[in-house]
């Protein structure tokens, strides 16, 4: 038996007398018998060490991106988090609390969450940020519900290179009340928005609001972006953005945005794959009312000093139910810590200059795989920060990046829905600089590539 | 016992150090100059110990499981074990992304393989997915499913409905509403379901009806079996609502009870952190008629190796980023390989003596407005109270002072003022006992101290009222009220 469960002592038999009964088994006498199940079925238990040493054989058929070069990245980041922000993270007064509901005992969980809302308004130029949702995907799928509380209308527009996840996620967030979800083509050259595609689309006054990336899902910057707004006029214009890019980027309140969501795993949170994860969402104070999730705000307390509280709960599914503007409730409260302990631990300017480094490799890397034959590298012509797409002229996407592995080199990943019946796309990858790379790596993703290249070529 | 919170005359931290916004960082080239940012994010630069310090002494006027008992009703505060925490910090763990080839996470596919195995057994549901982020994001996936069926026997148009009883957690009828259906609530009766007003509210319209078991009551639905019957006589689904599993391991589980899907969430049952308000984990389990609409991808085990499957054609899809959150899988992984067959029943059989106990002693103080005989938690009433002049708020934050967190208040509205009290199998007799000490002092106080409630944390009554009348939401919103209030 574990330790965790009290166990201490006589404590049992105590209990039980003091209830005047015989056998826990009596508290079950509710439970039917045809209801009853006999056992679980599950293995015997262990002591800790057993735990830790199975554990650690299972995990030791894992090698992590950190035994490679890494050029794996999409909304995903491998990124170096300072040793400081997960000993701030374990701390266990924040991290074995619970969502804040009794104010004067959680100062701690909602400061900390303020100043995480107030960092994603500084980097948005938006007003209101919550609390957090759980990942980038599902809070754009729930700025979609928000656009359209804000405007009537059944479609809502998303750029055809968003990610295939992403695109399913929206797809199911949109289907609860019917709408729709339309792509905007791009520009085969550019990967641009075809901006004249939403021009006609908004003409027919059902859409309800669109969607933009910053990078978009080819990791290039679509300067089109800054121009949808005198588009849409009162449509809601959804931008979903990577947070390290906001450091040197304008903020998407500045060209317009009504709406900013992102994902937040890249601000000191490890990848774990693929989870837990950070949603980030703000809106304009005006619409707060219509907003998703939860709300910390500053106030005072009887003696008239600055406290904070969840607020504005009457939006919320426990008060609101079928009404509340969202179901959301446990959120990602300690990776909204994560981020703001990130945030100031770099500084805005060691975030800046990481963007900046980070674009930097991209280029080197951009300049080296243009080189070979056979591939395109970037695909787009477009600026990009640290992340762009290559296509290969031929061979398959996943026998290139295999070819890669075997030379310790993760290169990148498929953009190719890999669902059957997918629509048939080009070969396409997505690459990252990552801050685990140099110029050595990246010289090695080149040699790896030119020869998974001249494979395939031998191949066909 | 004397309880002092730390009461640190902390600042924000943008006002820890300079923060002017300052000039706009450096071009990077090819960025064209409309989307370059004008001047530098505002925020501070500050050294790594004025961080460090800061955060510290925010965590220390904080209430965590490990600083005190934490009753929460329905969120099953247990102790969250620290080897879980060391295990998912592991490299193998924490650096792994979830693009790298298949062949790169044969261990993280293992456990996420064998976790689903385990929790169908738990659940005795066939299909297990571990996708969603939290409990509502499992309760909505699952009413994605549910609709997804009905339109495949083209019945979607019909079933429009979804029912739950009055006891409900919010999330339940925000979650349906979410997923396109129309919520009904069906009325409790002594705490429990009404089966005939759920018998006449069934139709060819009910896409479903939610239920926890047991509910937010405390009280074990004996009726479940009659439910079931009742639902799926009607052509609807039944799904089950995990947040209270931990009353009934190995006692029943939602398959044997005649549920079609249910949610869990290993933030309760599985011991994962809260995290001060999350991360969660919702995972689903289905029957065999909704097991194919289980959100893509599934893992499977070919040989001896793992791979993520996508080929389901009825599949609702992606819910949301990445397969899961591996990183509280993991965690849950280890929770119950530790605890095996014995350890997860004797998790429920504790959690039931710790909850029927302290009901027991906790009755004397104030009305317990359902039957006596409770599973992991109960309800209690602060209704008497208001003959003092007191509420049930009030009692809560006496409790604070105690050292102590407050149950949930106000939860289930059912019952007048409520309190909803669960001390899990981690709280030891003397836990329990130093809790009723505490409720006793708070609750016999008298309505001075306990309006004056709470004196001995970092803050007083907070002013929540005037949260909700002036919202100030960020720092951009404090500078912008403290110019407005300089200008008047």
């Amino acid at each position: 038996m574990t330790r965790w469960i009290s166990n201490e002592p006589g404590e049992e038999a105590a209990l039980l007398s003091a209830l005047g009964i015989a056998s826990v088994d009596e508290l079950f006498s509710d439970v039917p018998r045809k209801a009853r199940v006999g056992r679980i079925g599950i293995g015997a238990g262990r002591d800790e060490l057993e735990v830790v040493t199975e554990v650690d054989r299972l995990l030791a058929r894992n090698r992590p991106y950190s035994q490679f070069a890494t050029f794996l990245g999409g909304r995903i980041a491998p990124r170096y988090s300072p040793a400081a922000v997960d000993a701030i993270v374990s701390r266990s007064e924040f991290y074995t609390a619970y969502t804040p509901y009794q104010a004067e005992a959680s100062q701690g969980t909602l400061r900390m969450l303020f100043e995480f809302q107030s960092l994603w308004v500084e980097l948005t130029g938006l007003d209101v940020a919550n609390a957090s949702l759980y990942d980038g995907a599902t809070a754009a799928g729930e700025a979609l519900l928000f656009c359209r509380r804000l405007h009537e209308g059944e479609r809502f527009l998303i750029p055809a290179s968003l990610p295939w996840e992403e695109k399913s996620v929206l797809a199911n967030y949109a289907s609860g009340p019917n709408l729709r979800v339309e792509e905007i083509p791009y520009d085969d050259r550019t990967g641009r928005l075809d901006l004249d595609f939403v021009r006609r689309a908004v003409g027919t006054k059902d859409v309800f609001g669109v969607l933009a990336d910053v990078p978009n899902g080819f990791g290039h910057v679509d300067e089109g972006v800054a121009d949808l707004k005198s588009i849409l006029g009162d449509i809601p214009l959804v931008v979903a953005a990577d947070p390290l890019s906001l450091t040197v980027l304008q903020p998407p309140g500045a060209y317009g945005a009504d709406v900013v969501v992102g994902e937040g795993q890249g601000f000191g949170i490890s990848p774990s794959y693929g989870g837990p994860l950070l949603g980030l969402f703000a809106c304009r104070k005006e619409h707060v009312r219509a907003s998703p999730g939860r709300l910390v705000g500053a106030t005072f307390d009887v003696d008239g000093e600055r406290a904070y509280t969840l607020t504005l709960g009457t939006r919320e599914q426990h008060i609101r139910r079928s009404r509340a503007t969202s179901n959301i409730c446990t959120n990602e409260s300690l990776m909204a810590l994560a981020f703001v302990v990130y945030a100031s631990v770099v500084g805005p300017r060691g975030l800046a200059e990481l963007q900046q480094s980070l674009a930097e490799k991209a280029r080197t890397l951009a300049s080296a795989l243009g080189a070979l034959d056979g591939l395109q590298a970037p695909r787009f012509d477009a600026p990009y920060l640290g992340q762009f797409t290559l296509e290969l002229r031929r061979g398959t996407a996943e026998g290139f990046l295999d070819r890669l592995r075997r030379r310790k080199v993760l290169g990148g990943h498929s953009l190719a829905d890999p669902r059957p019946g997918a629509r048939k796309e080009p070969e396409r990858i997505l690459v990252a600089a990552t801050e685990f790379v140099g110029e050595k790596e990246i010289q090695k993703y080149a040699r790896a590539a030119k020869s998974a290249l001249e494979a395939t070529k031998e191949g066909s | 016992m004397t309880f002092r919170q730390a009461r640190w005359d902390e600042p924000a931290v943008w006002d820890l150090g300079p923060s002017d916004g300052g000039e706009a960082p450096p071009a990077i080239p090819g960025i064209p100059e409309r989307l370059r940012r004008k001047s530098a994010v505002r925020w501070p630069e500050l050294s790594e110990l004025a961080v460090v310090r800061h955060y510290t002494r925010l965590s220390e006027m904080n209430f965590g499981i490990d600083t005190a008992p934490y009753p929460l009703g329905s969120c099953t505060m247990k102790y969250n074990p620290k080897v879980s925490e060391a295990l998912a910090r592991r490299s193998a763990a924490a650096n792994l992304h979830p693009n790298q080839p298949e062949s790169t996470v044969q261990g993280a596919l293992e456990i996420l393989w064998r976790l689903e195995r385990i929790l169908s057994k738990v659940t005795g549901l066939p299909e297990v997915s571990l996708q969603p982020a939290a409990g509502a994001h499992g309760e909505y996936s699952a009413l994605l499913m549910v609709r997804a069926y009905f339109r495949d026997q083209g019945e979607a148009a019909e079933r429009t409905e979804v029912l739950l009883p009055d006891t409900a957690h919010g999330t339940n009828p925000a979650s349906a509403a979410m997923a396109g259906y129309t919520t009904r609530e069906i009325p409790s009766q002594d705490g429990c379901v009404n089966v005939a007003a759920l018998k006449a509210a069934v139709s060819s319209k009910t896409a479903c009806f939610m239920l926890t078991n047991p509910n937010t009551a405390g009280l074990f639905e004996s009726d479940i079996l009659e439910i079931a019957e009742t639902v799926h006589a009607a052509g609807g689904m039944l799904y089950y609502d995990g947040a209270n599993l931990n009353a009934v391991l190995g006692v029943t589980n939602p398959g044997r009870m005649g549920f079609d899907v249910a949610h869990l969430n290993l933030h309760k049952t599985f011991a994962t952190p809260h995290g001060g308000g999350g991360p969660g984990a919702g995972v689903l389990g289905a029957g065999e008629t909704l097991a194919p609409y289980l959100p893509v991808p599934r893992v499977v085990k070919e040989g001896r190796k793992f791979r993520l499957d996508y080929n389901r054609p009825k599949s609702i899809g992606k819910i949301r980023t990445g397969y899961g959150s591996f990183g509280l899988d993991l965690r849950a992984f280890a929770f119950i390989l530790a605890h095996g067959e014995e350890g997860l029943k004797h998790v429920a059989r504790r959690a039931v003596l710790n909850s029927n106990y302290t009901a027991s002693r906790l009755g004397k103080f104030l009305p317990r407005p359902f039957r006596p005989l409770v599973k992991h938690e109960f309800v209690l009433s602060g209704a008497p109270l208001k003959e003092r002049g007191v509420r049930t708020l009030d009692l809560a934050k006496r409790l604070l002072d105690e050292g102590v967190h407050a149950p949930t208040v106000y939860f289930p509205t059912l019952v007048e003022e409520s309190l909803m009290v669960e001390l899990p199998e981690t709280e030891s007799k003397r836990d329990l006992d130093h809790y009723v000490e505490a409720f006793e002092r708070a609750v016999t106080d008298t309505p001075e101290n306990l309006h004056a409630a709470p004196r001995n944390l970092s803050v007083r009554r907070v002013d929540e009222v005037r949260a909700a009348r002036e919202p100030l939401l960020s720092w951009k919103d404090l500078r912008e009220h403290a110019a407005k209030a300089e200008r008047r």
